[in-house]
């Protein structure tokens, strides 16, 4: 019999061992990495600290500017300065408060060591704890990295007392735990209810289709200009928030008021922000001893819901349900168009990605729609030539940004191609398969639905800026041999940086690859762009007419499409026999 | 035609300066099941990987039913079925539709496809889940749809890596019931396994390979011969592959 001691481990040494651990393997990551490799991190940690002392020279420059008595005389920014640190805590903190759900899923429910780390004789606490620390120290990283300059800038333009630098590290610090406890309590409440995998699916559909929106929606406030009805109602909102009776302001307040030496204000402020983010600290950790240990054993032990596809109904139904073009196919290439379009459709992540193009096409189409198709005349002083090159990039604007919204769909479906197979790629490749119809089948699955949206977008467009017929159908011609191109481009990237151990989507194509061949799509297009486009524009400027440039474009674009599009898979055929193999 | 279903020659493997593989030299016939058995990391995976076309091999040549697998791959696999060790499928396919889609890879003919679908959901088991996700699937489950997978288009060579991990014991003894009846019906079937009771009971021949290379290969009855009067196969295995010491064993439960 062999005698264990038991271990009574505390919280914190528990957490400290925890993370230690998590040092310990960073480290050795990086003592076993290619020096290459070593020197790039060596690189980019110069870079950040070249960064953090750049934003801080340029923040204390700036913010002594916007202190300096020549300018008061013209504005007076007190409130807005003293607002700043307000301002950056709160945004500190709904940041983390929004990114961190999405992270804390996954190190609290979906890590791989959860298994281990729940069977050892860790305190729950300990465990929660170090997984919300490992959360959120990439973003809380960040804040560092675009606050801390800031606000240390604040102080040194306005002399604070030394005890400024230290607090802000400790408030930034104390609002980022508090923000990560709430949207802890907040994916452990969820979790009770819907299944972590899924939640983790619809989330990362939704945070990139909302992303997407945000950056987007700048396409239509860019035009805004602000009036001075604005600013005002802007510098209220700011005052609002750094209203004394805001938790949000207590904070920033008690910075300011520990930098101009108001020690009441000071003690006040920092002493209430300190408490609100323990007590809620200790709420979460709370609620981590209720609902975490219980949620986790819930996930293994509760049967998951089954997701049903159609049900099997008979031979003649699965007959029905194939494409109109298998006959022309081999069936292994339509198998394989139909298994993906399958895996693509059913898994979230996916089509979050496949969803960007869809809404970028209808920002620009009502874009385009708002425009009218119509050059500005502005004041009427352009010369004549340059009106009319203008109306002819008009005209062909529409076929421009469809190949764009192709070139966003490709980076996805032709890139990625052979890594979404992932781990199952073996069925693949234990197969009597060709990698030439390995190839076709990749081709055709990323080809004929970004035709089908290209050539949408291409249509709602042209209808929208009322084109003529001839510029529809050469454009339908330029959407259709240009993107066909693209898939070799994109294809040829994929098979070369395929990796077939993503966990993550994300990382599904090889770093450096993935980055080339995102350059090397982009070129494709802009290329592809002036090839078919060029002609069209410069023929009739010369005094041709319109159609002979549309012929010549597509004569030259097409031979340039072709070329990409049969040349770069049919180089890297050699290479598909190899995916999958390490050595 | 051969009865020669699966035949490595000089089969050897590197990674960088590890050598896997050291010239492997093996046969199954038909209507063989051929036990392969290993410690950890002695190269079974990796030669099983480079028999059904998963991994080049460095140097030497495999066959399967015939046919070259590095100059003739699609009649090579065309012949054989994979079951791996980890059933790493399409999450997001129902175990009908990948049977359906290994089916179309392996031109499986039409009118057949329903029917043998059916046959393997029910052999297995998993008719009542066939139109589920396999994402919903337990190990067990999986491992099934996998074996499932590989006979759908009835190989003749069936290579497994250790099937029945992760099965319990009325899937196991199904498994070991298949392969028995795919043998009598002259398949060649390729089990690695650490179960040594099973190797020792199902397989007619047994490979033992150790450090990359083939160490000991023959039936029981020939590799008793060759372990000097030890009657189990566990101790043939350990005295070829070296076992715990006595007090090692001794020194940890101190």
């Amino acid at each position: 019999m062999i005698g264990v001691a038991t271990p009574r481990a505390s919280v914190a040494s528990s957490t400290w061992k925890l993370l230690w651990l998590r040092v310990r393997i960073w480290t050795s990551v990086l003592r076993h990495a290619t020096v290459r490799r070593k020197i790039g991190t060596l690189v980019v940690a110069a870079l950040v600290v070249g960064f953090l002392a750049a934003a801080f020279a340029g923040s204390w420059a700036l913010l002594s500017f916007l202190r300096s008595p020549e300018l008061a005389q013209i504005v007076d920014l007190t409130q807005l300065l003293e607002a700043l640190p307000t301002v950056i805590l709160t945004g500190a903190f709904l940041t983390i408060l929004v990114t961190s759900f999405g992270v804390l899923l996954q190190s609290l429910y979906l890590a791989r060591d959860m298994d281990f780390l729940m069977a050892a004789p860790i305190p729950v606490r300990a465990v929660f704890i170090s997984k919300l620390i490992q959360a959120i120290l990439p973003n809380f990283a960040l804040l560092c990295l675009f606050g801390l300059p800031v606000l240390f800038g604040l102080g040194a333009s306005a002399g604070y007392h030394a005890l400024f630098y230290p607090l802000v590290i400790l408030l930034l610090a104390c609002m980022t735990f508090a923000a990560a406890g709430l949207s802890a309590v907040l994916v452990m409440g969820v979790v009770r209810l819907v299944p972590a995998r899924r939640v983790a699916e619809a989330l990362a559909a939704v945070g990139a289709v909302a992303s997407l929106i945000c950056s987007q929606s700048g396409n239509f406030t860019r035009t805004m200009t602000f009036n001075a009805q604005q600013t005002t109602q802007m510098m209220d909102l700011l005052s609002r928030v750094n209203a004394p009776w805001s938790p949000f302001a207590w904070a920033g307040r008690g910075l300011i008021g520990l930098g101009t030496g108001q020690g009441a204000t000071a003690a006040l402020g920092l002493g209430l922000t300190l408490v609100l983010a323990v007590a809620i600290f200790a709420v979460t950790l709370r609620a981590c001893e209720v609902l975490y240990h219980t949620g986790w054993s819930q996930m293994q032990a509760g049967t998951p819901r089954r997701p049903h596809v159609r049900p099997h109904d008979a031979p003649r139904a699965a007959a029905a349900r194939r494409p109109a073009f298998p006959r022309l196919l081999p069936r292994a290439v339509t198998a394989l168009i139909i298994k993906d379009a399958r895996v693509l459709r059913r898994d979230l992540r996916n089509l979050s990605q496949l969803m960007t193009p869809l809404i970028l096409g209808i920002v620009y189409a009502a874009m385009l729609a708002r425009s009218g198709g119509q050059v500005d005349p502005g004041r009427g002083e352009a010369p004549e030539w340059f009106m009319q090159g203008a109306g002819q990039m008009m005209a062909y604007g529409n076929i421009g940004i469809a190949l764009f919204i192709g070139w966003i769909m490709l980076s996805r479906l032709g890139m990625m191609a052979f890594s979404h197979e992932g781990r199952a790629y073996w069925l693949i490749k234990t197969a009597p398969v060709t990698p030439v119809r390995l190839m076709l089948a990749k081709a055709l699955t990323a080809y004929l639905p970004t035709l089908v949206i290209g050539e949408l977008f291409l249509l709602v467009a042209s209808l929208l800026q009322r084109a003529g017929s001839s510029v529809m159908l050469f454009g339908i011609a330029v959407v259709a041999l240009a993107l066909a191109g693209g898939v070799g481009v994109n294809l040829a990237f994929g098979v070369a940086g395929a990796n077939l151990e993503w966990e993550d989507p994300r990382h599904m194509v090889r770093g450096s690859v993935g980055c080339i061949g995102s350059f090397a799509g982009m070129a494709y297009v802009a290329l592809a762009a002036a090839f078919f486009l060029g002609p069209a524009m410069l023929v009739p400027l010369l005094g041709g007419s319109a159609g002979l440039g549309q012929a010549i474009g597509v004569v030259v674009g097409g031979v340039f499409a072709l070329v990409c599009a049969l040349l770069p898979p049919y180089l890297m055929l050699g290479r598909v026999r190899r995916i999958g193999e390490v050595g | 035609m051969t009865d020669i279903l699966i035949e490595t020659l000089d089969l050897a493997k590197r990674f960088g300066d590890k050598v896997a593989v050291d010239r492997v030299n093996l046969q199954v016939r038909a209507g063989e099941i051929f036990g392969f058995l290993g410690p950890n990391g002695a190269g079974k995976t990796t030669t099983i990987k480079m028999i059904v076309g998963l991994l080049q091999p460095t140097s030497g040549a495999v066959r399967v039913a015939g046919h070259n697998v590095q100059t003739e791959p699609l009649a090579a696999k065309a012949a054989s079925g994979f079951v791996p060790d980890e059933p790493n499928l399409y999450t997001k396919l129902s175990a009908r539709e990948l049977l359906r889609f290994v089916a179309e890879l392996y031109d499986v003919p039409r009118a057949a496809v329903e029917r043998r679908i059916e046959e393997l959901l029910r052999l297995f088991d998993l008719t009542a889940a066939a139109d589920d996700l396999i994402d919903s699937y337990s190990h067990g489950m999986r491992q099934k749809a996998s074996l499932a997978a590989a006979l759908v288009h009835d190989p003749r060579v069936l290579v497994l890596d250790e099937p029945t991990v992760g099965l319990d014991p009325k899937s196991a003894r199904l498994i070991k019931d298949l392969l028995r009846q795919l043998a009598q019906r002259g398949a060649a079937v390729f089990l690695s396994t650490h179960i040594l009771e099973i190797a020792e009971r199902m397989c007619d021949r047994i490979g033992i390979i150790n450090r990359g290379g083939l160490v000991a290969m023959g039936t029981m009855a020939e590799l008793r011969a060759m372990g000097q009067g030890q009657a189990s196969l566990e101790d043939i295995f350990l005295s070829l592959t070296g076992g715990a010491e006595d007090a090692a064993i001794a020194e940890v439960l101190q």
